[in-house]
């Protein structure tokens, strides 16, 4: 998913004015002309400049219109269900394993994650049965992170 | 005298040297892997490190770093893909040599001119850094400006890509720093009313998802893959290194200078090290149509450099805060959870701590010799784990290593954007490092510029007064200007009527 060199730009430079706008509303240092605006302002004012320095540079080399290039994997349906597994796994765990506890859920997500990369279902259930119960044992136990726990697997900590 | 055997006594416990031991296991395995770098070895790295004392802490960063850096010679030779991108410059020549059923030739000049070139780097360590940290002491709020802005631009300039596309990552991590509480004002910032924004994004899962999970996804779209390594059997690999080092002194030594002095560069790390290196070397050789044919020449020089390059990131970072790359980066970021503050008054308050550095710098280039040769050993089992097995457990492990900062489900939030960030900056070949950086040095960049404008009641003329930041205040802007400059001659009526030099 590659933006083109004046879409990259504009963005930028679009970037550039919502930080600026919205620092408008830090306080400064009392009795002083510096604070906590100053910082994003300069950062504004950079982004903006370089907005503009790469939009010129676009129209330049003959760009005129802001565009969007897919790459390869875009079109695969596959690979894009792939890519956004990824991330929904992640805000499985996020949600999940509050509620179920650590290691269902990183069992759980294991599982899931492999099988949708092709591992076998025996090799994917050994191997993330192993590795769930290697990081709770590592963090959990040895290192007192305070990963949370599932009612009927409390004798593992 | 007392003070370097202090340190001795905090590097030489069971349990320290348990830990070296351990991470250069794990370095090994991470910088075996191709597509897993040194610098995702430290970020899985940090959430371990965050329940050690100090010293074991950066024993095993610089261990693992150390160790990564030269396995990712291992894939590159034998199956033409560098584990890092470290490796990347001279894979050419190491695959030709295993094409011609020497891969052991090849990685014995990797591990041994690697180790070499670690040791070059941490002598000039220790010799050149208390020295300037002595300079460093004399600085003020405006040398320290310069300085930062100094190594953003570095940074900016020299990594891949166009300095522009370099810029957008620094500018996303400079905005990134700005988010939360701890600004000059003491105002919240970006917070939108979140408690746990008010604390600022967290360096840790920040960086694991600009490094490793924006990997996993890619892996994710490629759906892992397997590969079949050639058997190494590890005989003779140290037998004709002796040859050669006698063969190619000037080249093991120029390797190990140049790729210091870049490491020492902020913004520069051992990959751009090692391409200069091998550019460099085939420029000067006396058989340059032999590079990239199963040459160990250019082997020896740039292997000899980036690892000299890992040591040198350590000089800028330890004597005044200021990170030479994106592992020194994290470094920095561990140390200050450590409540260790790096910059001169280290080498004054906690002497003991920089010597034990020292230490587990020396120790660890030494150790790379044995644990090398296991490594070779047994490459071939470690590259025959399937991406599609390992990709999912490196996964949960982001999981854990960023709620395991804050015991807080958020670290893991934070994680997931910013892996999207880096996957999605990644996609534009707009670099991660400067992005990194900024976050890093955002903060110390906005006290110092704040404190420097309150100081000169907003003049910028103050900025130039001084002589060292009038002198590092002209460099920057040097580096700023030159490609400019370069760029605006190049786009002269003249010059674009010839198209070839445009």
């Amino acid at each position: 998913m590659r933006v083109t060199d004046l879409t990259l730009g504009l963005l930028t430079l679009l970037g550039g004015i919502a930080i600026y706008i919205s620092a408008l509303d830090f306080q400064a240092i009392p009795g002083q002309s510096y604070g906590a605006g100053t910082m994003p302002r300069a950062i504004s004012f950079v982004t903006v400049l370089l907005g503009l320095f790469i939009v010129v540079k676009a129209v330049i080399a003959g760009e005129r219109m802001p565009g969007l290039r897919l790459e390869e994997w875009t079109r695969s349906g596959p690979a894009l269900l792939r890519m956004l597994s990824v991330l929904v796994l992640i805000v499985v765990y996020i949600v999940v394993s509050p509620l179920l506890g650590f290691l269902p859920t990183a069992f759980g997500v294991m599982v899931a994650a492999m099988l949708i990369l092709g591992v076998r279902w025996p090799l994917a259930l050994i191997v993330s049965a192993l590795a769930a119960l290697a990081i709770q044992q590592s963090f959990g136990r040895l290192l007192l992170v305070p990963l949370p726990r599932t009612d009927f697997l409390t004798f593992l900590w | 005298m007392s003070t370097v055997m202090e340190a001795a006594g905090l590097v030489f416990q069971p349990y320290v040297l348990l830990v070296i031991l351990g991470s250069a296991a794990f370095g090994m395995f991470v910088g075996a892997i191709p597509g897993l770098t040194a610098t995702m070895a430290t970020a899985l790295l940090v959430p371990v490190t965050f329940f050690m004392e100090p010293v074991p802490a950066i024993a095993t960063i610089v261990t693992a770093t150390a160790m990564a850096i030269f396995a990712g010679d291992i894939p590159g030779t034998m199956l033409r893909m560098p584990g890092t991108p470290a490796s990347a410059a001279y894979v050419q020549d190491g695959y030709a040599l295993t094409r011609q059923g020497r891969p052991e030739s090849a990685l014995g000049a990797s591990l041994v001119f690697s180790s070499m070139g670690g040791i070059f780097g941490t002598l000039v360590l220790i010799s050149a850094s208390p020295a300037l940290a002595e300079i460093a002491l004399k600085f003020s709020s405006f040398e320290y400006f310069w300085l930062v802005v100094l190594g953003l631009s570095c940074a900016v300039f020299i990594s891949p890509g166009s300095p522009a596309r370099g810029l957008i990552s620094l500018m996303v991590g400079l905005f990134a720093a700005t988010i939360g509480l701890e600004n000059p004002a003491g105002a919240p910032r970006y917070t939108f009313g979140s408690v746990e924004l008010m604390g600022g994004i967290q360096f840790i899962p920040a960086m694991i998802g600009l490094f490793a999970v924006s990997e996993v996804i890619r892996a994710f779209i490629k759906r892992g893959g397997e590969v079949r390594p050639p058997a190494t059997s590890g005989r003779g690999i140290f037998r004709e290194q002796a040859h050669n080092l006698v063969t190619y002194p000037v080249q093991a030594l120029r390797g190990s200078a140049l790729g210091t002095a870049i490491g020492a560069l902020p913004g520069a790390g051992a990959d751009i090290a090692a391409w200069i290196s091998y550019a460099i070397s085939k420029k000067f050789s006396k058989t340059p149509e032999k590079f990239g044919t199963g040459h160990v020449e250019g082997l020896v020089e740039s292997g000899a450099s980036n690892n000299g390059a890992m040591s040198g990131a350590w000089i800028p970072a330890l004597v005044f805060g200021i990170p030479g790359d994106s592992i020194t980066a994290i470094v920095i970021g561990v140390l200050y959870v450590k409540g260790i503050n790096p910059g001169p008054m280290v080498f004054i308050t906690q002497p003991q701590m920089i010597y034990a550095v020292f230490i587990v710098f020396l120790l660890a280039n030494l150790m790379m010799l044995p644990l090398g040769w296991v490594a070779i050993k047994g490459a071939r089992q470690v590259l025959s784990i399937p991406q599609k097995v390992l990709m999912p457990l490196i996964l949960m492990f982001c999981m854990v290593g960023s709620f395991a900062i804050n015991n807080s489900v958020f670290g893991i939030g934070i994680m997931l954007v910013f892996g999207i960030i880096g996957f999605l900056m990644e996609e534009n070949d707009i670099p991660i490092a400067p992005a990194i950086l900024g976050l890093v040095l955002g903060p110390m960049l906005e006290q110092n510029f704040v404190t420097s404008m309150i100081k000169s009641e907003g003049s910028f003329i103050a900025f130039f007064e001084r002589p060292i930041a009038a002198g590092l205040g002209l460099f920057t802007i040097a580096v700023w200007s030159i490609p400019l400059v370069m760029w605006l001659l190049r786009r002269r009526p003249g010059a674009a009527s010839r198209p070839q030099d445009s």
